[in-house]
């Protein structure tokens, strides 16, 4: 979910009216985006846009053209798209592409002389697009250039790493493409999308002047665009086609709105792509879809009509055609977000604003019920409150240290554990396959805390079980202790009698060494012939190496789901 | 209100300590109070403990003594040649003249003192000139008399008759007293130095205003009713001290439910009660189940490595039921039967079973889809999720999202929208409430929710929406299905006063034993 910057003068220049920051803010369901932070003084607001689809509504241009759809209830089509005359210029992509970064898009944009603002808006989006639609410009970068300096045809290919030189943005002096991958900022940034090639992508014109050597960095000479340059080239390239296409008319409509005249590059390929050989950017990729109005009347749950419909549409800047039996929309160029009706349903609901559905009931009768293993924890609950134990509720994620280490079981067949393998912390690097240590922890920050302390859990922990399907297994757990001057197994034995009469689980207990208690003061816990858990007095040792200066006794067992 | 301090509420310990007070004109210490009273000094500081905090007595003077007394140490250094120093001499000088003189080794062989304990002393009677060391550690006794042993004898006796206070020594003597006194760290000396404060009372004036109404005879007043002045009648003759009823009970540790789970359980309630069936899943889960059922491309941003926790051991499940797997492959790759164009790649089938802790509960929702679900209805959980990211005041490591589903075929936009309108009322108590478009990769339309709620005002309640066909048709369900979740962690913070997520899992037992709903 990006958050970009808008600034309040800009954005209602290109809606073409005034609005009010309460006004920005009311418009904002229509581009699914919230206001974060508002700045009265610079008129800066902080827009985060939620929908990862639209791409198109990353930057202020595309949010104030939504905007402007429908408060002027339709748009007029951009007409570089429908442009019937051939392109004046071409890029000439090199046989070997295919195997590295398969695709470009391109397009010039005459007459808008750039202002500071449409300059920072332009490299934000270049870089909103690059980064969280073109995954790190791993699928898609985008470069932009002085169109003046370049002479046609552009050659877009392969180099050997040190065959040629060039000035990179932000050096002084001339490098090779390899040199930029190790020394340069954005080589050492990006260069790993490039790792597996031998021969490196490169821009360069017909007078052998380099454009780029995307996606890492623009030349110097004819990739910094400044403040006041009137014409501009630019370029989209990736391995992703309908992707770097977008990207680029995305780029093109957003210099359409400030007033540039988009003219069309041919790409011409060596190898086939989904639009063919030769392929004129900017370029409308979708086609009219026949949509269902009884689909869109069924789940928006109104019967809408088919001309309120269409309005709404049109609104939402659609290119709507009707016939008396059918509806066909297309996606403006600007979007490529349709793959359901549902999509365009939803459009219609954004479009007449969610508010003006009147909410119903659902009137399906259900029966509510709990879980089986929540009726028991609950149960189980009750009886420990009762007893005088205060409930515990903890994170499951522990520490290496907490769960094996201080409960004395390291290299032991109890040590088994379900770990994460992209740690963030070592305090949170495994799952509990216990809750005792998680009571434990508690006792051991809480020696001020008036005694007695009487503490248990209900909870879910995960057992290593590489037999299972998953390699572990969700248990539910239930695990108290009793920390104080007198605690001792008879003490901790009596709760866990108890519980076990009311809860009607006949039980016995096997004596067993463990090792996280003391000898001849230990028992395994079995249920209907199963182990099921442990009970025992803390060994001196464990308690040692929680810091904790109370004896501690304690028990858990697993709940286990009645067999079927 | 009564005035607390009635004189029939005073403990008879209280009227002892006060008629003292009354007797002598001069302001009182505590040991003469005991004295006085003929009360143990611990019950006269309960007394004036009380008295004081009732304002009828007062504090007077407070001075600060340092006395110096016997540890167990020097008690036992009171017999004779029993200290290191003095069992040294006596043990040289007594060895048996024929046989082979003492050596350090010899006297540590004993086991009678440290050898820390020992080397220590044989170190002082070396300076001071009292002992010898020749070759192989022998000790002799010169002709010297050490002035430190017959000192430390002096002081010794002196203190164990009565504790002094330290500036009756000398300042040689101080000096001494302060070396061979108990420090951090070493316990193994015979004096004890500490500050005692002395503290004289006198009554206030409402104390003395109290003293002609003081009962007589409050000695035989009873305190307590017992079995046995019931079982004899007896009780019929004493008289029950009337108590101050406004003072502090004392404090008790009960047995109680966490507050934050006592919230859980209210909202399990509520939604049991509004007809949701509770679904359970599993803690760890394939990439399948926690995403690629629910639509979202194995490219998605969301997926990277940095938001989800994958497990270490093993890192792939065995297998992924089929049909789900082709149908939800199928459905990646050109939308299937769902109606959709879906999102045109190579789907990974290996990759779906990477094995993730659950980062979403909408992955338990997933697995009741596959289930042949009944139609209607209404499912909920409050699923333990996980996310990969740095433990902060507003992220926790692992955190419950409450969520669920609900099938019907008359399930659409606008019965989607009256379900949140009932979860505002139910779960927020709000009248107020707001829709705004939303985007998650698994519903269209998707909404999100805004209550007014009373306490807190506008706040996002939770997001929604109806699950898209790419999501339930290849998981076999073909009616509409809402998919809603709920953000109430917030609200749970501010009714248990908490600022910091982290806080919903403490291991602070105070803080745990403190918590409370306030609404």
């Amino acid at each position: 979910m990006p958050t970009i910057s808008i600034f309040q003068k800009d954005f209602c220049r290109l809606v073409g009216r005034n609005a009010s920051m309460s006004d920005i803010e009311q418009w904002m369901p229509y581009v699914k985006g919230e206001v974060k932070d508002v700045s009265q003084d610079t008129g800066e607001v902080r827009v985060e846009l939620q929908d990862t689809n639209r791409p198109d509504l990353w930057c202020v241009e595309g949010i104030a053209r939504q905007i402007r759809s429908v408060l002027n209830k339709g748009m007029p089509p951009y007409s570089f798209f429908s442009d019937k005359k051939g392109a004046k210029r071409r890029i000439q992509v090199a046989q070997g592409m295919e195997t590295v970064r398969p695709y470009v898009a391109a397009c010039v944009s005459l007459g808008y002389a750039m202002t500071a603002e449409g300059l920072d808006q332009c490299i934000q989006t270049q870089e909103k697009l690059a980064d969280a639609y073109g995954r790190k410009r791993e699928t898609v970068s985008i470069g932009l250039y002085r169109y003046s300096s370049i002479s046609f045809p552009v050659t877009y290919g392969l180099v050997k790493p040190d065959e040629i030189r060039f000035t990179p943005l932000g050096f002084e002096e001339k490098m090779t493409p390899h040199e930029i991958l190790t020394v340069h900022p954005k080589g050492l940034e990006y260069g790993s999308i490039l790792a597996e090639c031998d021969r490196l992508p490169l821009l360069w014109d017909s007078d052998g002047q380099v454009l780029s050597f995307p996606p890492i960095i623009n030349s110097r000479e004819l990739g910094e665009v400044q403040q006041g340059d009137t014409d501009l080239f630019v370029e989209v390239t990736g391995t992703d086609l309908s992707m770097v296409v977008l990207a680029l008319n995305i780029f093109a409509c957003n210099l359409a709105d400030r007033g540039a005249t988009i003219e069309s590059v041919n790409i011409t390929y060596p190898y086939e792509t989904e639009f063919g050989t030769t392929v004129k950017t900017p370029l409308s990729m979708n086609q009219s879809q026949r949509i269902s109005l009884e689909a869109i009347e069924q789940a928006l749950g109104m019967p809408l009509g088919s001309e309120a419909i269409q309005r709404a549409l049109a609104s939402y800047g659609y290119l709507v055609k009707a016939t008396r039996q059918t509806v066909s929309v297309t996606l403006p160029a600007f979007r490529n977000d349709f793959m359901h009706v549902m999509d365009v349903a939803e459009d219609v609901a954004i479009t007449r604003g969610y508010d003006s559905f009147s909410p119903i009931m659902p009137q399906s009768f259900t029966v509510g019920s709990l879980s089986v293993e929540e009726q028991t924890s609950d149960r189980v609950r009750d009886l420990l409150v009762g007893f005088g134990f205060q409930e515990i509720f903890s994170n499951i994620m522990a520490s290496h240290q907490e769960l094996v280490d201080r409960m004395r079981i390291a290299e032991t067949e109890y040590a088994q554990l379900v770990e994460v393998d992209n740690l963030m912390s070592q305090t949170y690097a495994c799952l509990r396959p216990s809750i005792l240590p998680c009571l434990l922890r508690v006792e051991a920050l809480s020696p001020r805390v008036f005694y007695p302390h009487l503490l248990f859990e209900v909870g879910e922990t995960a057992q290593l079980d590489l037999e299972a399907n998953a390699g572990s297994r969700t248990t539910l757990s239930i695990a108290a202790i009793s920390a104080n001057s007198g605690a001792n197994f008879s003490e901790i034995h009596s709760y866990l009698d108890l519980l076990m009469y009311y809860m009607v689980w006949p039980y016995e207990l096997e004596p067993v060494t463990h090792p996280s208690f003391l000898e001849g003061r230990v028992g395994r816990i079995r249920c209907n012939g199963h182990s099921v858990g442990y009970i025992g007095e803390f060994h001196p040792e464990v308690l040692e190496a929680w810091q904790i200066d109370m004896p501690t006794s304690g028990f858990e067992f697993e709940i286990r789901k009645p067999e079927a | 209100m009564n005035s607390p301090n009635n004189t029939d509420s005073l403990h008879p310990l209280e009227i002892h300590v006060l008629r003292a007070l009354g007797k002598d004109p001069k302001p009182l210490s505590d040991l003469q109070l005991a004295t006085h009273t003929e009360l143990a000094p611990s019950q006269v500081s309960m007394a004036v403990g009380w008295l004081l905090t009732k304002q009828l007595v007062s504090l007077s003077t407070e001075s600060t003594t340092t006395y110096v007394s016997l540890t167990t140490v020097g008690t036992q250094y009171h017999q004779p040649d029993s200290s290191p120093l003095e069992w040294i001499i006596q043990t040289v000088k007594n060895a048996d003249p024929e046989g082979s003189p003492p050596t350090v080794k010899d006297l540590q062989a004993t086991g009678k003192f440290q050898p820390s304990e020992l080397s220590r002393a044989i170190g002082i009677l070396k300076k001071e000139g009292v002992l010898q060391m020749g070759a192989g550690g022998i000790l002799e006794i010169t002709s010297k008399d050490s002035d430190i042993v017959r000192d430390l004898r002096n002081l010794i006796n002196q203190v164990h008759e009565a504790t002094h206070p330290l500036d009756s020594f000398t300042s040689d003597h101080q000096a001494l007293l302060r070396q061979y006194a108990v420090k951090r760290g070493n316990t193994q000396e015979p004096f004890r130095i500490d500050d005692h404060t002395e503290r004289t009372y006198v009554l206030t004036a409402e104390g003395r205003n109290l003293l002609p109404h003081l009962r007589e005879g409050a000695a035989q007043e009873t305190s307590q009713l017992t079995p046995e002045l019931l079982k004899d009648g007896s009780w019929r003759n004493v008289s029950f001290r009337k108590y101050s009823i406004n003072l502090r009970p004392p404090r008790l540790a009960v047995g109680r439910r966490h507050s934050y789970r006592e919230f859980l359980d209210t909202v399990k309630y509520k939604l049991t009660s509004m007809g949701f069936q509770e679904m359970r899943g599993e803690l760890i889960e394939t990439e399948f189940w926690d995403m690629d059922a629910l639509f979202m491309p194995q490219f998605h941003p969301a997926r990277a490595i940095h938001d989800v926790y994958f497990v270490k051991n093993p890192k792939m499940a065995k297998n992924i039921p089929e049909p789900f797997l082709s149908q939800v492959a199928q459905v990646h790759r050109d939308g299937g039967t769902s109606g959709s164009k879906g999102w045109k790649y190579e789907y990974d089938s290996e990759r779906a079973k990477r094995l993730v802790l659950r980062s979403q509960g909408t992955a338990v929702s997933a697995r009741t889809l596959a289930q042949n679900p009944p139609i209607p209805g209404k499912f909920f959980s409050i699923a333990r999720c996980f996310r990969y990211d740095n433990v902060d005041a507003t992220h926790a490591t692992d955190f419950f999202q409450v969520e669920g589903i609900v099938l019907g075929s008359d399930i659409n936009f606008r019965t989607l929208l009256g379900l949140l309108q009932l979860f505002a009322t139910e779960m927020a108590q709000a009248k107020e409430i707001r829709f705004f478009p939303a985007y998650f990769p698994f519903t269209e339309p998707s909404v999100e929710l805004h209550v007014r709620h009373p306490k807190l005002g506008w706040m996002e309640l939770g997001g929604a929406g109806l699950f898209r066909s790419e999501v339930t048709i290849p998981l076999g369900v073909t009616v509409p299905v809402i998919a809603w979740g709920l953000g109430l962690d917030r609200m749970a913070m501010v009714a248990l006063g908490i600022q910091d997520i982290r806080d919903l899992f403490t291991s602070d037992l105070e803080a745990v034993r403190n918590m409370r709903r306030q609404f």
